[in-house]
């Protein structure tokens, strides 16, 4: 069975690697941009099968990136989950409205990222 | 007394004597600006002041018969009808009854109405008096002294949420820092192999971790620190420090992390020492907090320049970067608290955004000055002064031997430092030699020890005497704090006796005491008081004290592209100049400057002047446009100008 791929839209060095060897360890190949536009970019051209997108980016947030993939026939079928320090009820919200398919708040739970993950890769 | 009374007693009277009364009551009426008037039982006007008159664009006589019906529109005629009767009908007065009346220009009149009755002599009411007077600006009055209170009030809760915050914040820190300590055990334990070996994956990963939890105590500390700052509970612990030793301390440091990103770190330091007299990790705090931005915000290449430069009276520390600067928008609130600005990618090196205000609240805890000059995509310029401690090499090697020799023996100390700023000249005056000049201090030295009963077999003051540097430091070994002062005092008086009686007045004298708490001098000798103090006098002419005048006078700067007259306070010495303008200066930019002293307005000074450092006012409330102090240094003044501010400065004492 090919490895599924994941792209890391994180601009936090040490969080994209333990989130990689997290990752590694569950068998699935790793993508990972460190700003907004990059994270943009790479998503429309390697078109993996699952996005870890960070909400607090450089350059482009993680809302307007969310809304942007979601909202195209071409990208809206990739699983996108939200990652975030900001644990508000208005912020889980926005992320609703925008098409995320999961929402995270740091610190997290790996086991129940790893799940979560799962699920949605199963679809 | 009645009626009765005053009649009969007005028969009495002669006519001149009546005519004088009438004249009294007569001005009374015309001359009072209240409105005052009589009317009968009807409600007409018997007789009416001036100022009623007036009001009314009518003569007093005019209005005579006339009622309120006649004058004012019906509805308010008619509720003073109803006063007029309520106060004739009950015999009840109205005092002081303030109303409000708007004019046709739709400004609010507030006037105070008296009506009183008046009676016959067999006490029936036949009409009344009344009084209105004008009380538009009380009103105003006590409508700004509400507004004031109300404001008031308004800060004091304010300050006190602002306290609250404070302490809340130092609550949370604090128990923040527990459980962080305890991961931070934890994982050292694990990275230690202290519960069994580890692989170098996992070493890896754990220091990746434990360098985390540096930075969350990084970001717990600045909260901490924000937070005692602004409650006034933050103590800073003085010492003598070279800065140029404090900032080399730390330049291997820089240099290798600067190194990481390519990053060309260069120092710059003046020839000698610069001491200063500062909280030495609190100012090491502010150059890591500047150094450590510049390298964070200056992309792989780029380059930065720490540059220490020597004042007049100041030491001028500037960290200088070609990263990616700050913008317009940004540079007016780079200091506050909580602002971060866009940042490179990468974000580990995010942290709270307190960084710059902390800086900038620790510099002016010193009494220095904190500013930068910024252009985004170009790079920043940090300045930040300290007042420099104006002392020569304070403890020469064989003091320094002296003293450690009975460091060791476990006795502590006092020592007092006598400097002579300008010996050569003093002796010049006195048509003395140097040498002559130290022997009769050191007799005067001798005398007042003597007189301080200071002296025993174990106690030998010592004494080193260092002519040719105008220097002369006393040790003594095992003297109390009260003995040292004495001691000192003594001296200080002794002296400026003995040169007064050579004919030289303008001396000045001051005494100086620091105690070393810290290690101060070269590590390598292992020399390290742990607690000594010491005594300064400095023994100067007045004037070379870099003595200031401030005054108010008008000044032409003139800027690269306009003239600029300013007549703000200024604050003059022999080296530059201090002063107050609206146009943000370019450090270490030059510029011309002319301005003349009030008194002699005739004796214009022109100069060319270097801008050494600025402050930026903080503006009052209500106050449209910036303002910066700024200090300037003179470039080669001009002889002329020299003699006419020498003198100057001369005669102010």
């Amino acid at each position: 069975m090919p490895k599924k791929r994941i792209l890391l839209i994180e601009d936090e060095a040490d969080m994209v690697y333990a989130l990689n060897l997290q990752l590694e360890a569950i068998n699935c190949e790793v993508l990972s941009a460190r700003d907004g536009q990059a994270g943009l970019d790479m998503a429309r051209k390697e078109k993996p099968d699952l996005i870890i997108l960070d909400l607090m980016l450089p350059k482009i947030d993680g809302y307007k990136i969310c809304r942007l993939l979601k909202f195209d026939e071409k990208y809206k079928k990739i699983p996108i989950i939200m990652f975030t320090a900001r644990a508000q009820e208005q912020d889980k919200k926005l992320g609703q409205e925008v098409g995320a398919d999961a929402y995270i708040t740091k610190p997290f739970d790996s086991k129940a990222l790893l799940d979560k993950i799962s699920a949605l890769l199963k679809k | 007394m009645n009626k009765t009374t005053q009649i009969k007693q007005s028969k009495k009277m002669g006519f001149k004597e009546l005519k004088d009364k009438y004249q009294l009551l007569r001005d009374l009426m015309d001359f009072i600006p209240d409105v005052i008037y009589f009317k009968d039982k009807q409600g007409r006007f018997i007789m009416v002041n001036q100022a009623h008159a007036k009001g009314l664009g009518v003569t007093p006589e005019a209005l005579v018969g006339k009622t309120d019906f006649d004058l004012f529109p019906k509805n308010r005629a008619r509720k003073m009808a109803q006063d007029d009767a309520h106060v004739m009908n009950t015999g009840k007065p109205i005092i002081d009854k303030v109303e409000r009346a708007t004019r046709p220009d739709g400004v609010d009149n507030y006037v105070s109405t008296t009506k009183i009755p008046r009676y016959d002599d067999k006490g029936r009411v036949i009409g009344l008096i009344g009084i209105t007077r004008d009380i538009t600006r009380r009103m105003q009055f006590e409508r700004l002294r509400k507004d004031k209170l109300c404001v008031e009030k308004k800060l004091e809760s304010l300050e006190e949420l602002s306290a609250m915050k404070s302490e809340f914040i130092s609550t949370v820190s604090h128990e923040l820092r527990t459980p962080l300590a305890v991961i931070k055990g934890l994982v050292t334990i694990v990275f230690n192999e202290v519960v069994g070996q580890i692989n170098h994956k996992q070493k890896e990963v754990l220091q990746k971790t434990l360098d985390n939890t540096e930075r969350l105590k990084k970001i717990i500390d600045d909260l901490l620190d924000i937070s005692r700052i602004e409650r006034n509970t933050l103590k800073l612990h003085y010492s003598l420090v070279d800065i140029v030793d404090l900032i080399k301390d730390s330049e291997g440091f820089f240099i290798k992390l600067a190194e990481e990103k390519n990053i060309c770190l260069k120092y710059v330091y003046p020839d000698e020492p610069v001491n200063v007299f500062i909280d030495a990790d609190r100012v090491r705090q502010v150059i890591f907090n500047l150094i450590s931005n510049a390298i964070k915000f200056t992309m792989d290449g780029g380059k930065i320049k720490v540059e220490v430069k020597i004042l007049e009276s100041k030491v001028r520390i500037g960290v200088i970067d070609t990263g990616i600067g700050i913008s317009r928008a940004d540079l007016s609130s780079i200091f506050n608290k909580f602002t971060q600005v866009s940042k490179l990618p990468g974000a580990e090196n995010k942290g709270v955004g307190l960084g710059l205000s902390i800086s900038k609240k620790l510099v002016e805890r010193h009494k220095g000055e904190i500013w930068v000059e910024s252009k985004a995509g170009v790079g920043s310029k940090f300045y930040f002064t300290l007042r420099r401690f104006y002392t020569l090499d304070m403890l020469g090697k064989s003091l320094r031997n002296k003293v450690s020799r009975l460091m060791k023996s476990g006795i502590s100390m006092h020592f007092v430092s006598l400097l002579i700023l300008n010996c050569g000249e003093f002796r010049k005056r006195m048509r003395i030699s140097l040498d002559s000049l130290f022997k009769d201090l050191h007799a005067i030295l001798v005398l007042v020890l003597k007189n301080a009963k200071y002296a025993g077999a174990d106690k030998q003051a010592m004494s080193v005497i260092n002519p040719r540097a105008g220097k002369f430091s006393i040790i003594l070994p095992g003297a109390s704090s009260r003995q040292a002062a004495d001691i000192s005092n003594l001296l200080k008086y002794k002296i400026k006796q003995y040169f007064a009686s050579n004919k030289v007045e303008d001396v000045f004298i001051t005494i100086g005491s620091l105690s070393y708490s810290q290690k101060v001098l070269s590590q390598d000798d292992g020399f390290s008081p742990s607690r000594f103090s010491i005594k300064e006098i400095y023994i100067g002419s007045e004037m070379r004290r870099f003595k200031r005048l401030s005054f108010k006078t008008n000044i032409k700067l003139y800027l690269p592209d306009e003239k600029v007259e300013l007549s703000e306070s200024v604050d003059v010495s022999e080296g530059g100049i201090c002063l107050v303008i609206k146009h943000l200066l370019k450090t270490d930019s030059e510029l011309k400057l002319s301005f003349a002293f009030p008194e002699n307005k005739e004796s214009i000074i022109t100069a060319k002047v270097r801008v050494a450092w600025i402050k930026k006012i903080e503006l009052l409330f209500g106050e449209p446009s910036e303002k910066y102090k700024v200090g300037l240094e003179f470039i080669n003044l001009e002889n002329r100008c020299k003699k006419i501010i020498r003198r100057r400065l001369l005669n102010k004492s």
